[in-house]
């Protein structure tokens, strides 16, 4: 094992004695005046409850946690008084401009004011009651097999990097569990949608996911959050709305009105913790336009999957017909650049300008909207 | 008697409907987003801000032109979309899937939404479902189209 | 970079002449279409409970037809999906299904997502204004609640370290690991809110009790992981919150634990079930088992050294901290800890294991508790 206790405390005679003391009524009350601060938390507004934002006090609060964490290395709740021996938990994020973001706690009291259940909030009977062409079904369960793969690659990304935080940033680190549950949601929804249609699921992508393994797999959490939150959030953002927007079934369109304000949030943090580094961080740009040079294929190896280009051509246009064929690219191709010019868009609001005109991907882009 | 379109009086209208549902809002949650609303119609247009907070409506008004650094976006389109998505929205109850805010912004071709910051535009989306329910209270409210 | 795709896709001429041609021409390759996958129908065996995951328990999709061995998925894909040739490894450490399953996994999933609720709403915390609680009370109520802070942290660190470890076949699981981080997430801000109302703030740390907490975290496999947390630690932290709820000083202290309670059953309830599993599909695991139960017991035993935890609970058991109520708060308090014994021994052997008393230092510890309190007149 990893961790043992220092010793075995079943023979240790001053735990013993300790305990023995309190329970004979000996109380020493070292705690009693802990050095805290002393406040009385109340809500600002009633109607939306006590949020994180009303305990943004003194000592406790998240405006005044300092970027670079020097004593805090244990799971003592940021505000307490330490005391002791306390043990180093082996956080590898120290640094608040490396995972905040201004917007990250009312990302965090919005998700779960906004939370919903697929198994009931789904209409899953409309698709009894309406069944879908058999070419339209087909392509709905290998556009959700898809999308249940991006979904898993952000679980684990979120997850992956929880236990490496500092235990000071509370708020963030609640986000990214409520991130967690977001994608499991997100990744049940597909699932379901796909099987319930009585297609099965579809391939898996080779493509995607050697791409999706690539911004998973990030080395530092701004960077990580850059590719995952803020790309990979914004492009299932995309075929949210674009599905909703051709929903072949009412089940459908509920599914992705749910969908796309989940993924928002996820797009909005990224967003926002990109612009939160890069404006604390003027000398780390330089790289994270390196990074973003290096990675930024990995949005061409979706968009250009035939496992979600081709779905996504039969959904929008209807059907296999030729006509449905013409009409699903002409929606495809103007869904593509839809996606591309705002991927380039968030980075630019972020704070890496020049993006637009030094990224490769608009050239390719433009071809395909030559060729559709 | 019918309330025109677009007014003050719409949305105010539209707000009375809304705060006199209020768990149906509060099961959809915070909603915190001003935006900005632009109804065009022979090269001029009327346009006004709405300002939502936790689950309510809290203020609308009419100006003369949006200030896209004050809301998070504006969706923009001419009185006949509008017209005909609140007629939608009227004889369903709610807009169908051709006829909701989504579908008809999606491309920019018929409603269009404009931003000043991209983060603002994606309040769009993470408030979609509440926006949606408000704009189909509509079918609640006679309106009429000047 | 930690990982670079095998190909660089801006550079892929195929792939993009692919692409070009595919929206020039209309002319789909659909190789997809022919994915050699089951088609099935699920259908909802209960309208008012929805499409839940056991629904789809079918076929090669089903969570039953999981191999004890999860040979042929280490990708990204979907349990059922068709796997093509070059898909990435997801470098799982965890491929072995009595490892992480327990009976019911999917149940308690789409029981937390169904009972998701919110601190910020959920509490009526305009309710404590004007609520001055005496000071005894309300630095005893804020240690406690600076104590569960520190628990529902590392509750939220350690399963959401796992869950990237676990095979993309076990879907269930990891979707309820997701939902557990998320509940201790609420919890740590439940009380950490709770806490910073009383007008005391925070307290002190506890050592003791973070020790514990480390050993939670650093364990070798997810069953031994999963028995000191989900079994031994939040089981104990379950009895302490029916205490507490008995406890509160108002009603929002009260609608607090009530919740929290809620949920924290619900991950004992994986625990056992995951437990019992791991017993019944993987007995040669059972020894290792027991040397990680001798651990967590330690750890276990070692917390009542933590003395900044238990005179708070005195405290507020006994309502001060005049004579009477000290006495008062040792009878609860003793009644407390032999409970939490007690139940811990209870549910090791639901689960398969009542040699457990025989072995456990902890359990003779207990057996010398029961004896002390009923010479001393406390009735168990």
């Amino acid at each position: 094992m990893a961790f043992y206790a220092d010793k075995d405390y079943t023979v240790d005679e001053t735990v013993l004695e300790a305990a023995n003391q309190v329970m004979a009524g000996n109380l020493g009350l070292h705690w009693y005046d802990a050095k805290t601060e002393k406040v009385k938390g109340k809500p600002s507004d009633p109607r939306r409850g006590l949020t994180y934002q009303d305990l943004d006090l003194g000592s406790y609060g998240y405006t005044q946690i300092p970027e670079n964490l020097r004593t805090s290395q244990s799971m003592v709740a940021r505000g307490s008084e330490k005391v002791g021996v306390l043990p180093d938990m082996g956080y590898v994020v120290n640094r608040k401009s490396d995972v905040w973001a201004d917007n990250v706690t009312d990302l965090y009291e919005e998700d779960k004011a906004r939370r919903w259940t697929p198994a009931i909030d789904v209409p899953w009977a409309e698709l009894d009651a309406h069944p879908l062409p058999a070419p339209v079904e087909a392509a709905c369960s290998q556009l959700y097999t898809f999308l249940q793969e991006c979904s898993l690659v952000s679980l684990d990304f979120a997850a992956r990097w929880v236990p490496l935080i500092n235990q000071d940033f509370i708020e963030q680190k609640s986000w990214l569990c409520a991130q967690m549950l977001g994608w499991a949601r997100l990744g049940e929804a597909f699932r379901k949608r796909a099987l319930y249609g009585g297609a099965g699921l579809g391939r898996a992508s080779n493509t995607a996911e050697q791409g999706l393994k690539e911004w998973l797999w990030a080395d530092t959490f701004p960077h990580g959050s850059l590719s995952i939150n803020l790309s990979l959030g914004g492009f299932v953002l995309a075929i949210c709305r674009h599905v909703a927007a051709f929903a072949p079934s009412k089940a459908d369109r509920v599914l992705h009105g749910f969908a796309m304000q989940d993924t928002a949030r996820q797009t909005a943090y990224g967003l926002g913790q990109l612009r939160y580094f890069l404006s604390h961080r003027a000398n780390e740009l330089p790289a994270t336009q390196s990074y973003v040079d290096f990675t930024e294929h990995v949005m061409l190896a979706l968009l250009g999957s035939p496992e979600l280009l081709e779905p996504l051509i039969i959904i929008s246009g209807g059907g296999l017909e030729k006509e449905q064929v013409r009409s699903g690219r002409l929606a495809v191709s103007k869904f593509i650049p839809l996606v591309v010019s705002e991927y380039l868009e968030r980075l630019e609001a972020a704070g890496m300008s020049g993006r637009r005109e030094r990224s490769r991907i608009p050239s390719v882009i433009d071809q395909i909207q030559v060729a559709a | 008697m019918a309330i025109s379109f677009p007014s003050t009086e719409y949305f105010e209208a539209l707000k009375g409907q809304m705060a006199a549902q209020p768990e149906k809002f509060r099961r959809l949650g915070f909603i915190d987003t001003t935006f900005g609303v632009r109804v065009g119609q022979n090269g001029k247009a009327r346009n006004f801000v709405l300002e939502f907070e936790v689950f309510d409506l809290k203020n609308v008004r009419e100006v003369d032109a949006i200030d896209l650094r004050r809301v998070d976006f504006a969706i923009e389109g001419d009185s006949r979309v509008w017209r005909e998505m609140l007629e939608n929205i009227s004889r369903n109850g709610e807009a169908d899937s051709l006829h909701d805010i989504n579908t008809l912004a999606h491309f920019g071709e018929q409603l269009k939404i404009v931003y000043d910051d991209p983060d603002g535009h994606d309040k769009l989306y993470r408030f979609m479902e509440s926006i949606q329910k408000f704009f189909d209270l509509s079918s609640k409210v006679e309106v009429s189209f000047s | 970079m930690a990982y670079l795709s095998t190909t660089n896709y801006l550079e892929d001429k195929n792939f993009v002449d692919k692409w070009l041609y595919t929206m020039r021409t209309g002319e789909l390759d659909l190789s997809w279409m022919k994915a050699s996958t089951e088609k099935i129908k699920p259908h909802e065996a209960n309208a008012r409970r929805g499409l839940t995951y056991r629904d789809l328990d079918l076929g090669s999709y089903g969570f039953t037809g999981v191999p004890e061995k999860v040979r042929t998925n280490r990708s990204y894909a979907p349990r059922g999906a068709e796997i093509p040739a070059g898909v990435p490894d997801s470098q799982p450490w965890v491929s072995r299904k009595s490892e992480v399953w327990a009976f019911n996994t999917e149940s308690y999933y789409e029981e937390a997502v169904t009972r998701q609720w919110n601190v910020t709403t959920d509490i009526p915390w305009e309710r404590l204004d004007g609520v001055e609680l005496p000071e005894t009370t309300g630095k005893a109520l804020s240690q406690l609640m600076t104590f569960l802070t520190e628990v529902e942290m590392i509750a939220t660190d350690t399963p959401a370290m796992w869950l990237p470890r676990l095979n993309p076949d076990f879907i269930e699981v990891k979707a309820f690991i997701a939902a557990q981080a998320m509940d201790e997430a609420r919890h740590t801000e439940a009380f950490r809110k709770r806490a910073l109302t009383t007008g005391w703030g925070l307290m002190q740390a506890s050592p003791m009790n973070e020790m514990a907490l480390k050993h939670l975290r650093d364990a070798d496999s997810f069953s031994e992981m999963s028995v000191a947390l989900h079994l031994v630690a939040e089981g104990n932290v379950l009895t302490l919150f029916r205490f507490s709820e008995y406890l509160s000083p108002t009603d929002v202290d009260k609608r607090i634990f009530r919740l929290v309670m809620q949920d924290e059953a619900r991950h004992v309830g994986y625990g056992m079930q995951h437990f019992k599993y791991v017993l019944e599909n993987f007995p040669e695991k059972r020894e290792v088992l027991h040397a990680h139960l001798d651990e967590a017991e330690n750890i276990s035993f070692a917390g009542a050294a933590a003395t900044e935890l238990t005179e708070a609970f005195i405290i507020l058991a006994g309502g001060g901290l005049k004579r009477e109520n000290i006495e008062e708060g040792i009878k609860i308090t003793t009644k407390f800890n032999l409970k939490q014994m007690e139940e811990h021994f209870e549910r090791l052997e639901k689960c398969g294991m009542p040699e457990r008393k025989e072995r456990s230092k902890l359990f003779q510890m207990y057996q010398a508790g029961v004896a002390a309190a009923e010479a001393a007149g406390i009735k168990l």
